[in-house]
């Protein structure tokens, strides 16, 4: 048995909280909301600081108000087969380091300016999937996509900034456009 | 069995039976019901109301939890119906899992099904095209299957008789292969598919682009107030059941009416095993049914039994209904129940991209699209395949923002109304396939489902006349693109397996002969003249339309029959 099926296997039988020794040798309890992920408050806190780049809320609403970072880790946690998966969470987990390494500085210490650089370059990184640059890759435009798609189609911005219409109630087939 | 006694024998007799609540055995229900007949409905799934038992029908986006996505658990475990466009998250409790039922599939083919009250009524597309003789005089002219036992004259009353009930929107069209029928106003085709439509008329007259018929309120709202229904409010959320009652389902519309008369008996959960034979009587007498949850079997018994368990599951329970005299099933003396089932061929589509009519859009939302009847083959052989195809044909205003930066940048591109691109074409190809013996169903000899029923082992495929029709509706769609002046033409073949159409039909079809089919002209099978059939499993051939129309006409006219010849 892998590690990640014991862990599972663990958080069955104990049905709660599970202890992980994290890199800096503390302890860190998994989600348990997130089972497929295997991922820490901490790993959720840095996926927030990614959201918040990405809306930073300067002209809509910042991310974190409408939660899309829980968005973002119930999508992947029920909507990506265990190989995307995968990809997320090492990607998720090593961009810190990755961030350190390749930019010079951690990403948690980057302004909103460097974050946003620092997201970019990482979207569009080179490499095997299975690589570090492939599993950042994925972890940034995985959290990207779905970021999108809970920013979107949030009450929010259905309501406030393109409101949706449940009951149309007509169609016309041929609709000037003004000023076409 | 043995220790029925007569008071249960009583309680459990009804003046007619009917399996199955979907499309047609709803029909089935409110025709036997207004006809003053005690009937039971027998239904396999759970109850679903109209309205109160459609949890979704009024969340927002927002309010789903993966936004209309399945879960990838889910997917994985259940491939068939995950294929099913639509099933989805708000979706997807009416749909049946493929874990749920199993079935065989000795070649590939995708079961989709719903199990409960209302069946599929729910979930279909509502496209409601009536058959011509272009249609049921198909099998005779071009050799194959047998010859329909009657002719469009026939159906013809009948089509109305559902149509106003039903509420059908489209246009008079005074197409010879696509009669008109009782029409609500229709819905508007888009300026793409009008410029379509004039470009067909200037330069290919024989054929001609209508708006889709489709099972929606568009008028008459005094006359639908009566059902509890009215106008449809194009939300386009059908398939989590509709609030207005905008579109025609069972639940909404004949189930409340025939229960309304006081002579319906719904029995949900009510599995049918097979249908009893009284070889004294030379007669059906009941149903043998299980009870889903308590696995208890039961009998009820009527003179009159309609068989409306979706096409495939009808030659379940007909193959599983052996007695002495019928030891291959109910009514099965030309040994071709379970045979010559088809459905049909929705492989292939195209779309495009066409750079006019800047100054239109289109605004709010429509039910249904543009339909392309069948034009090939139609008054002659003219291809080096048998039939044709109709084709969806619909068209839409592109717009486009973008979305592709991050930061302050991205959140004011998202305040900012998008930009219209070019109008997109889109076509997908419906083809008649060919009944053939080789393409049928049959009970597995040794697998059977929860309650000991034998599964259902299917075996069907696309054959060479299928495929040189998706050869020419590739080839014929492009070209008239291409003459219309639309660019950035694709086409597709997405190598579905059958049954994705949700089109599947016959099995038990309709003939002249008692040697070479199951059903007479009424529905009646042949040998057991009181038990009808009156789903697709009744259907000698397919044509191109959208089937379930058909099987309500036929259902309606079946009941007439039964109580004007009621012993």
């Amino acid at each position: 048995m892998d590690r990640r099926s014991a862990m599972k296997q663990l958080a069955i039988l104990t049905g709660g909280a599970v202890l992980m020794p994290a890199c800096d040798f503390s302890e860190e309890s998994i989600l348990q909301a997130y089972q497929n992920l295997n991922i820490t408050q901490s790993n959720r806190a840095l996926l927030t600081q990614v959201t918040n780049t990405i809306f930073p809320g300067t002209t809509l609403k910042k991310a974190e108000e409408l939660m899309i970072p829980d968005f973002v880790l119930v999508m992947s946690n029920d909507c990506l087969d265990t190989e995307q998966q995968a990809g997320f969470v090492k990607g998720l987990k090593g961009w810190e380091d990755f961030s350190k390494k390749t930019f010079g500085k951690a990403f948690s210490k980057m302004d909103q300016k460097e974050a946003e650089e620092a997201i970019v370059k990482g979207m569009a990184m080179e490499g095997e999937n299975e690589s570090e640059a492939g599993n950042t890759r994925q972890f940034l435009n995985t959290t990207k996509r779905f970021a999108l798609q809970g920013y979107l189609n949030s009450e929010y911005f259905m309501t406030e900034i393109k409101p949706y219409e449940l009951v149309p109630a007509r169609f016309y087939g041929s609709k000037l456009i003004e000023n076409a | 069995m043995a220790n029925l006694n007569i008071k249960s024998k009583k309680e459990n007799s009804y003046d007619a039976i009917v399996i199955g609540s979907g499309i047609s055995g709803g029909w089935a229900a409110k025709e036997f019901c207004e006809k003053g007949l005690n009937t039971l409905v027998l239904e396999r799934g759970r109850e679903v109301n109209h309205v109160k038992d459609y949890p979704t029908t009024n969340k927002m986006p927002w309010e789903l939890e993966h936004r209309g996505g399945i879960l990838q658990s889910v997917k994985e475990e259940n491939p068939v119906v995950s294929r099913c466009y639509a099933y989805k998250e708000d979706t997807k409790h009416f749909f049946v899992k493929d874990t749920e039922h199993p079935y065989v599939q000795e070649k590939p083919f995708d079961w989709i099904r719903g199990y409960q009250t209302g069946g599929k009524s729910l979930l279909w597309a509502r496209q409601v095209q009536r058959w011509s003789d272009f249609d049921f005089e198909g099998p005779a002219r071009d050799g194959f299957a047998v010859d329909w036992p009657i002719r469009y004259k026939d159906l013809a009353p009948w089509y109305s008789h559902v149509e106003k009930f039903i509420g059908v929107s489209g246009n008079k069209d005074g197409k010879a292969n696509l009669p008109d029928g009782e029409f609500l106003p229709p819905f508007e085709l888009t300026a793409g598919e009008k410029y379509f439509k004039e470009f067909l008329k200037n330069n290919y007259p024989e054929r001609e682009i209508v708006v889709a018929r489709c099972a929606h309120i568009t008028g008459n709202q005094e006359f639908y107030a009566k059902q509890g229904r009215t106008l449809c409010q194009n939300r386009t959320l059908c398939q989590r059941g509709c609030p207005f009652g905008g579109y025609f389902s069972s639940n909404s519309s004949t189930l409340p009416w025939a229960a309304q008369t006081g002579n319906l008996t719904m029995h949900n959960h009510a599995v049918v095993h097979s249908i009893i034979y009284n070889d004294e009587k030379a007669k059906a007498t009941g149903v043998r049914v299980i009870d889903a949850q308590t696995k208890e079997m039961k009998e009820f018994y009527a003179d009159i039994i309609f068989v409306n368990a979706s096409a495939l599951n009808t030659n379940l329970i007909l193959l599983n209904s052996t007695s002495s005299r019928f030891p291959n099933g109910l009514g099965n003396d030309s040994g071709t129940l379970g045979k010559y089932v088809a459905f049909h061929n929705y492989r292939a589509g195209i779309s495009a991209e066409y750079d006019g009519l800047k100054e239109y859009t289109t605004e709010g939302r429509r039910p249904t699209s543009g339909y392309f009847p069948r034009f090939r083959n139609l008054h002659k052989q003219e291809t080096n395949f048998l039939r044709g195809y109709a084709a969806g044909f619909s068209s839409g205003r592109s717009t486009h923002s973008d979305y592709s930066g991050i930061g302050d940048e991205l959140e004011q591109s998202m305040t900012k109304a998008p930009e219209y691109g070019p109008w997109r074409m889109g076509s997908h190809m419906m083809g008649e396939t060919i009944p053939k013996e080789e393409s049928q169903v049959s009970l597995d000899p040794t697998l059977k489902d929860e309650w000991g029923i034998p599964q259902l082992k299917i075996s069907m495929d696309y054959d060479a006349n299928d495929e040189a029709m998706i050869k020419d509706y590739l080839e014929q769609m492009s070209e008239m693109f291409d003459a219309a002046g639309f660019t950035n033409i694709r086409t597709r073949d997405d190598k579905r397996a059958p049954g994705l159409d949700i089109h599947e039909m016959g099995g038990a079809r309709m003939g002249k002969d008692p040697n070479t089919s199951v059903l007479n002209e009424w529905n009646q099978v042949h040998a057991c003249p009181n038990v009808y059939v009156t789903d697709g499993a009744c259907m000698t051939s397919t044509s191109t339309q959208n089937p379930s129309l058909t099987y309500m006409a036929f259902t309606a006219r079946a009941v007439d029959h039964a109580v004007k010849n009621r012993g």
